[in-house]
């Protein structure tokens, strides 16, 4: 991952009011891209994304949960989690984010944060780690966030057929379960445009 | 973890194979999506959290404004003040429309620190952070999305 180097770091006044007027900011919406580790969450932001994705880190404190909790006391743990994100600029007023997060329900508790304004979510789906999505869809679900689940192809190869995968993930009928390759910008294109005609069908929805 | 048991009638078992649905994380103190009347865990935060020095070890308090996505300029007309390093570099960042995510990522900042400085920022009149009015985006801007996309090759 590159980096873009810090400005110097003198301290020193800050040249700020001498280069004329900002330019008026664009409206920024988001899509989130969940899923598994080393699913291809990265590939896909990375396929869409008109710069490098950007890393992020997040810092936080949770209760541990799950199966690596030690004991009955109530321990705190402190996780730093790396955040890919790209950007698509629609034009100068509008500008797509795509956030790639961790789907481990350990991460769970940054989720509120990041889906607060979200249009939708693309989970991606390994079919040989189909359970690792679990924590994703059960918390879009109940977040009530519009979802599509997303195998990804790797090498055209699918383990399971789509059916399975929607048996498996036990989503609804209108959760929409497709296949994509993380790696080309056409397939991640139509991909998130399918969570988008979701999110439209939500907004719709609400403001009728 | 623990799972339901399946005779209590309140835990029916039910036959699907995501065991989320039922128990785990929940019964693990897990992850429902927050409702805005209860209290954001960061106030239960205590010594296990590393000290963030360059925000004067706070690690909460951050204004709910500013998301990740935030669109964030430099205030115009904002008079030359001291700033620290990192609050320089910020304001630096600014002069064109950036998102707090990406203050965050090309700083090599901790996001969490990063919306605590941003906020400071603006607190102290050097930044503008450009609050959207509607927090669920509206049917038109997301048909523009869409046309957007496919426009896209």
């Amino acid at each position: 991952m590159d980096f873009e180097q810090s400005p110097d770091r003198v301290v020193g006044t800050a040249a700020v009011g001498t280069g004329g007027r900002p330019k008026k900011a664009p409206v920024p919406v988001k899509i989130i891209v969940a899923g598994g580790f080393g699913v291809g969450k990265t590939t896909t932001v990375g396929a869409i994304s008109e710069i490098s994705p950007l890393t992020t880190e997040a810092e936080m404190t949770s209760a541990s949960v799950g199966i690596d909790d030690p004991g009955q006391a109530t321990s705190k743990t402190t996780t730093t989690i790396a955040m890919d994100f790209g950007v698509l600029t629609i034009d100068q007023t509008l500008k797509l984010y795509i956030f790639g997060t961790p789907g481990q329900s350990r991460f769970a508790f940054m989720w509120d944060d990041l889906i607060k304004g979200a249009l939708g979510a693309l989970v991606v789906v390994d079919t040989n780690r189909i359970d690792d999505c679990y924590p994703a869809v059960d918390y879009f679900e109940r977040a009530g966030l519009p979802f599509v689940v997303g195998v990804n192809t790797f090498n055209g190869q699918m383990s399971y057929s789509l059916d399975e995968v929607r048996w498996a993930l036990a989503v609804r009928e209108d959760v929409p379960v497709l296949s994509f390759d993380a790696r080309f910008r056409g397939s991640v294109r139509d991909a998130l445009l399918v969570v988008l005609d979701q999110a439209l069908d939500k907004a719709i929805r609400q403001k009728s | 973890m623990t799972y339901p048991d399946p005779d209590d009638p309140a835990h029916p078992a039910r036959p699907s194979v995501r065991p989320f649905l039922q128990s785990g994380p929940l019964a693990a103190g897990g992850y429902r999506p927050a409702h805005t009347d209860e209290e954001p865990p960061a106030t239960e935060q205590t010594a296990a959290l590393r000290p963030f020095v360059i925000t004067s070890g706070r690690t909460d308090g951050t204004d709910p404004d500013i998301g990740m996505e935030t669109q964030v300029t430099v205030h115009p007309g904002a008079g030359p003040v001291r700033l620290s390093p990192e609050m320089r570099a910020i304001v630096g960042l600014c002069l064109e429309p950036v998102s707090v995510a990406e203050i965050s990522a090309r700083l090599r900042l901790h996001l969490g620190v990063t919306r605590i400085l941003v906020g400071d920022l603006r607190a102290a009149g050097q930044l503008d952070v450009h609050v959207l009015n509607n927090e669920t985006p509206d049917p038109e801007t997301i048909m523009r999305v869409i046309r957007g996309l496919r426009a896209i090759t």
